[in-house]
């Protein structure tokens, strides 16, 4: 093994401190007096006081103490992880796209408004839906708007009993927070033994309540609901509408379309499927697209072109519309990146990446397979799609070593862990999503370094339960953490003077 | 004293499916989780205790939060503490706000939850095991 | 020929198909019914190269017209600043811009205490001890804010003032809706834009879950009431949330010394760029109360140590209350938020501190100040329309000629200067009104540009 992250000392910020020093220039100073009570303004206020130059090398070390799908591999399951092309950060930037206003006149934003047009047609075509918003911030906003999409047409049709959204026991935690979110009482179904949903059990689960099923495909296991068909049909003929998470959308781009599965209401990771980056849990986009009987609730404004004027427009004149979902158009500098790679890619190109991306998942599944100590616990007689979820349950009988063990230790590797504990219906998971963008030689090291960790498991258990050691710190007390919880440098000190 | 493998089963204790015991204290009910249920939730860093006066009823399929005596956190999970009996909450322990640990180290003494008035015991008892049947409900999970 | 986003080329591909014992790709997708197989290609347009993009967005994107090529006096939610140039350098950092959550603290404690320092600087600003990592922006944090007083208080009303941003009062509605709190409108001073406190008195009963103002309120003047306001709130136990530009903060009290038990704000001038608005940052602060605490929504860094003890570190902390963990029970459904532009505004307020803040603080005051002086010495113009101290941003009103705003903003426009927010379709009872903003951006000769060119379309001599 030759990883090792960097391991600075690094102070926090505050600490680092000295008065008088200050890392920015005003443009000039105030000549008006100020016309504000004294009793309006504050007395002090302790930020820290450091040079450019010092605050530049205090954040270029953190940098250096994070991983990134840059620093390496990142098989987080569920998350897709993939390269982002640096082209998208170049573009995002430009003055024409950064330095616009949401309430400029239209005239002056038509070049913004015509990408979001494109991107749009782009999306709804991708996913087999009439129309897209641009709006949701993140996936669970998307998920979120979808609920209220949901209870805006149950109410249009005056059918106000329709309480509950059914999700899968396998469903990410965001689809059950969703559907409370928006007032809905939230109905889980269990899966069959092939990992897929119990159709008989959602049978039961569906009535006059039924308000939606959220449901992502291929599934948190990466496995394909094959019963998609009888699933959709069995929630349609109970009055309720089919939500698609899409948050494994890299599995099926240019093979089926969550529209064509019928769906009524899909989303879209841009920051997963559309390689936009994650940046350490955030900015994302979470578009959704609808079937035409949803479209006049979307949110408003939705941008639309006049062909007579020549001109695209905000419509906000769209009695229907559930209204506002947060200030303005969408998280506009993402848009512009999963723009840019639709084109990169082109329709040609996203087909190879999911087949790119599902061939990887099926090489780790077929060469761990092989492996002592981890197993599948569903159906295993098919393909996966862009992920498989391996148990390590064999190794934790045979050598106590948990999942979460072998997780930290491939840290150790160079490697990012993969999404561990998740989906809940597997014991002791290890949820693996290498993506498109791994070569075969790197998927061969990760399979490796799998293998060595049962070895090692076996005749040094220790090893792998005191990892990692070649990150930046080792295991934390997170335990101290959540019960005497310190979320501010203010508080920090506050319990430092105690 | 029982022992199931590692944990302990005190005697003269009552225990329901879902982990909690309940020890009599004349016409009240102590609650807590017994030393299997800490033990598989890890290190509990939040007890979520129920309000004074509230009216819960016995813990039985499926589960609605009426049956809720509020909630045992660790880092990484949240466990549900279920009513092993029907009645009203008389009284909590306060202690855990400071100390949750106490549901570690002392599952069946300092690290009790709730005291309970309660409706119908008599009854509901019957749905209980007593600290032997418990054990064996232990070896078979 | 390979693809320059996918190592395995078509061959390395063929082997390792053969390796896992499939005959061609297509025994990859034998599960997707053949019924729902899309049998023909996506219709996108063919595959582009880098350059070809580039030229390709680039002119699309050169319809626009940036703020930096023209005047213009436009904030109401987002607000045009410098963006220091080693703020963008440094979250372009690819360690930071490539990772996703940090899941594993070991591997990620750059983020999380960049992400630790931010919720600090951000508690320092707004006076109290808690913020968490990010919000979706300033609207959604308020629909989160609201949620928050009802799950902590019970209760089912959120009064708001009236002159809120309509923007975030139709999100908040949308966000409200779930648990059937309903926000209720207060009304204003018509002199001096303040808050009927008559009317709050009224309506404070022991439904109110929380009571919201904007300081800097929408229309840039300061609500003066603060300590009215909030003791009303409380005497009725309901909580007191206050929403900020993060930037008038370096001038002004923080809303922490005047009673607010939580705090919202958009985070954007921070060193994000506008960016059509977004990403935005969402600030969410509360009082360090253990009740409040645990129903923050989203994510919260906090400070430990490592195994040994001593070794400090950081990592997500109170998960429990989070959508993966808790499920329909979570706080909010919140996973992504906007991480990337919280740690830029922790660059930004570190480079800033203290002096550097007050003094960005008061020269946009400042600014505006004079751009009001300047609009009001024209005849039929007023500015602003409220007898009230403003921060950055202002009204001005004219009725008094014979020209709208919107006839007005066209003429600007044709000057390369872009007016102000016109305001008649959100609050048809000011009339002819525009929201403008001036920050650091603006030089006193711009200012006497936008003077003379009204001057000059009201049909006053230069």
């Amino acid at each position: 093994m030759s990883y090792q992250q960097a391991r600075w000392i690094e102070p926090l910020i505050f600490e680092l401190s000295k008065q008088g020093r200050v890392g920015w220039a005003l443009p000039g100073k105030p000549r008006e007096r100020i016309n504000i009570p004294k009793e309006l303004l504050r007395e002090k206020l302790e930020l820290p006081e450091l040079s450019e130059p010092e605050v530049v090398r205090h954040y270029t070390r953190l940098s250096q103490m994070n991983y990134g799908i840059d620093s390496g591999f990142y098989p987080l399951g569920s998350c897709t992880m993939k390269y982002n092309p640096k082209v998208c950060e170049e573009l995002a930037a430009l003055e024409t796209a950064s330095c616009i206003h949401p309430n400029q006149a239209e005239e002056t934003v038509q070049g913004a408004l015509e990408l979001m047009f494109r991107l749009e047609r782009f999306l709804a075509e991708i996913a087999g839906v009439a129309r897209v918003s641009l709006q949701p911030s993140a996936g669970a906003h998307g998920e979120f708007i979808a609920m209220l999409l949901t209870h805006a047409y149950h109410k249009s049709k005056r059918d106000d009993k329709r309480d509950q959204v059914i999700v899968p026991d396998s469903a990410h935690g965001t689809n059950p927070a969703s559907a409370a979110m928006a007032g809905y009482e939230v109905v889980t179904v269990p899966s069959n033994a092939r990992g897929r949903v119990d159709l008989k059990a959602l049978k039961a689960a569906v009535s006059e309540r039924t308000a939606a099923l959220m449901l992502t495909n291929p599934n948190t296991l990466g496995l394909f609901e094959d019963q998609i068909i009888d699933i959709a049909k069995v929630v349609h003929d109970a009055g309720g509408l089919l939500f698609y998470d899409g948050a494994n959308l890299n599995g099926i781009l240019g093979k089926t379309r969550p529209g064509d599965m019928g769906f009524d209401i899909v989303h879209f990771n841009l920051h997963k499927t559309f390689a936009t980056p994650h940046g350490g849990g955030g900015p994302g986009a979470g578009p959704i697209g609808v079937q035409r009987e949803l479209e006049k609730f979307l949110p408003v404004p939705v941008v639309e072109y006049d062909r007579k004027r020549k001109r695209y427009y905000l419509d906000y004149n769209r009695p229907h519309s559930i209204g506002k979902v947060r200030a303005f158009y969408g998280n506009f500098g993402v848009l512009v990146k999963a723009y840019a790679y639709i084109l990169l890619m082109g329709a040609e190109g996203l087909n190879e990446v999911t087949e790119a991306a599902v061939l990887n998942a099926n090489y780790i599944m077929h060469k761990l397979l092989g492996v002592e100590g981890y197993e599948l616990k569903f159906d295993a007689s098919g393909p996966c799609k862009h992920e498989v979820v391996f148990s390590t349950e064999p190794l934790k009988r045979e050598t106590g070593v948990t999942a979460r063990d072998v997780a930290k230790r491939l840290l150790d590797h160079g490697i990012h862990a993969p999404t561990y504990y998740f989906p809940p219906i597997v014991p002791e998971a290890l949820m693996i999503e290498p993506t498109e963008t791994e070569s075969r030689e790197e998927l061969d090291r990760f399979v490796v370094a799998l293998n060595t960790m049962a070895q090692e498991a076996r005749s040094n258990p220790e090893k792998l339960r005191s990892a990692p050691m070649a990150t930046a710190i080792g295991k934390l007390d997170e335990v101290k953490a959540s019960r005497e919880p310190i979320l501010s440098w203010r508080a920090h000190r506050k319990l430092a003077k105690k | 004293m029982v022992k199931a493998g590692d944990y302990d089963v005190p005697d003269g204790l009552y225990y329901s499916r879902e982990h909690e015991w309940v020890k009599l204290e004349g016409k009240l009910v102590r609650v807590g989780v017994t030393d299997y249920a800490q033990s598989k939730l890890g290190d509990v860093v939040y007890v979520e205790l129920p309000e004074v006066g509230k009216q819960v009823k016995q813990a039985a399929e499926p589960k609605i939060k009426e049956m809720e005596l509020g909630a045992v956190e660790s880092i990484k999970a949240v466990s549900a503490v279920y009513s092993p009996l029907s009645g009203a909450v008389k009284e909590i322990n306060a202690a855990l706000q400071e100390r949750p640990e106490l549901v570690n180290t002392s599952p069946y003494n300092e690290g009790w939850i709730c005291v309970l008035k309660l409706s119908a015991l008599e009854a509901e008892l019957k749905q209980l095991m007593d600290a032997k049947a418990y054990a064996e409900y232990l070896k078979k999970l | 020929m390979g693809h320059p986003y996918i190592p395995n080329t078509r061959e390395i591909r063929k082997q390792m198909l053969r390796e896992i014992g499939a005959a061609s790709i297509d025994e990859l997708f034998t599960d997707i019914p053949p019924k729902i197989r899309l049998k023909r290609e996506l219709k996108l347009p063919p595959a582009m190269s880098e350059l070809e993009v580039k030229r390709h967005v680039q002119a699309i994107l050169a319809k626009n017209k940036p703020f930096t090529q023209m005047l213009s006096f436009l904030g109401g939610g987002v607000w045009p600043h410098h963006v220091p140039a080693h703020v963008r350098s440094l979250v372009q950092r690819s360690e930071f811009l490539t990772s996703y959550t940090p899941y594993q603290p070991e591997a990620s404690q750059g983020m999380l205490q960049a992400l630790f320092e931010y919720q600090s600087m951000i508690a320092e600003l707004v006076g109290l001890e808690v913020a968490n990592s990010s919000m979706y922006d300033w609207a959604t944090a308020l629909g989160e804010a609201a949620l928050m007083c009802a799950r902590v208080t019970r209760r089912k009303k959120f009064l708001v003032p009236k002159l809120i941003s309509p923007e975030r009062f139709s999100t908040l509605q949308n966000y409200a809706s779930g648990p059937g709190l309903e926000p209720v409108k207060i009304g204003y001073d018509r002199t001096t834009g303040q808050l009927n406190l008559d009317q709050l008195k009224k309506e404070m009963s022991q439904d109110v879950a929380g009571v919201y103002i904007e300081n800097p309120s929408y229309l840039g003047f300061l609500e003066t009431q603060v300590d009215e306001i909030a003791a009303a709130t409380h005497k009725a136990g309901a909580l007191f949330v206050v929403g900020v530009n993060p930037i008038s903060l370096g001038l002004l009290k923080p809303p922490g010394d005047y009673g607010a038990d939580v705090v919202v704000g958009e985070g954007q001038p921070l060193g994000n760029p506008v960016s059509f608005g977004g990403p935005s940052l969402g600030i969410f602060a509360c009082r360090g109360e253990l009740k409040l605490v645990r129903q923050v929504p989203g994510r919260l860094i906090g400070m430990t140590t490592a195994l040994d003890g001593r070794t400090r570190g950081y990592c997500m902390v109170l998960q429990t209350r989070e959508q993966h963990i808790r499920r329909e029970r979570a706080t909010s459904s919140i996973c992504t938020n906007e991480a990337l532009c919280a740690v830029a505004a922790a660059i930004y307020l570190a480079s800033l501190g203290p002096r550097g803040l007050h003094d960005l603080a008061e020269l946009c005051t400042s600014n505006a100040s004079y751009t009001m002086k300047k609009l009001n010495a024209i005849k039929g113009l007023r500015a602003p329309i409220f007898d009230a101290p403003h921060f950055n941003e202002f009204t001005l009103n004219c009725d008094d000629t014979r020209v709208s705003i919107q006839k007005l903003n066209a003429g600007l426009l044709k000057r390369v200067i872009q007016g102000g927010k016109p305001l008649r379709t959100e609050f048809p009872e000011l009339g002819g009104t525009a929201l403008l903003c001036t920050t650091e951006l603006h030089s006193r000769e711009d200012i006497d540009r936008l003077a003379s060119a009204l001057k000059e379309l009201l049909g006053g001599r230069r």
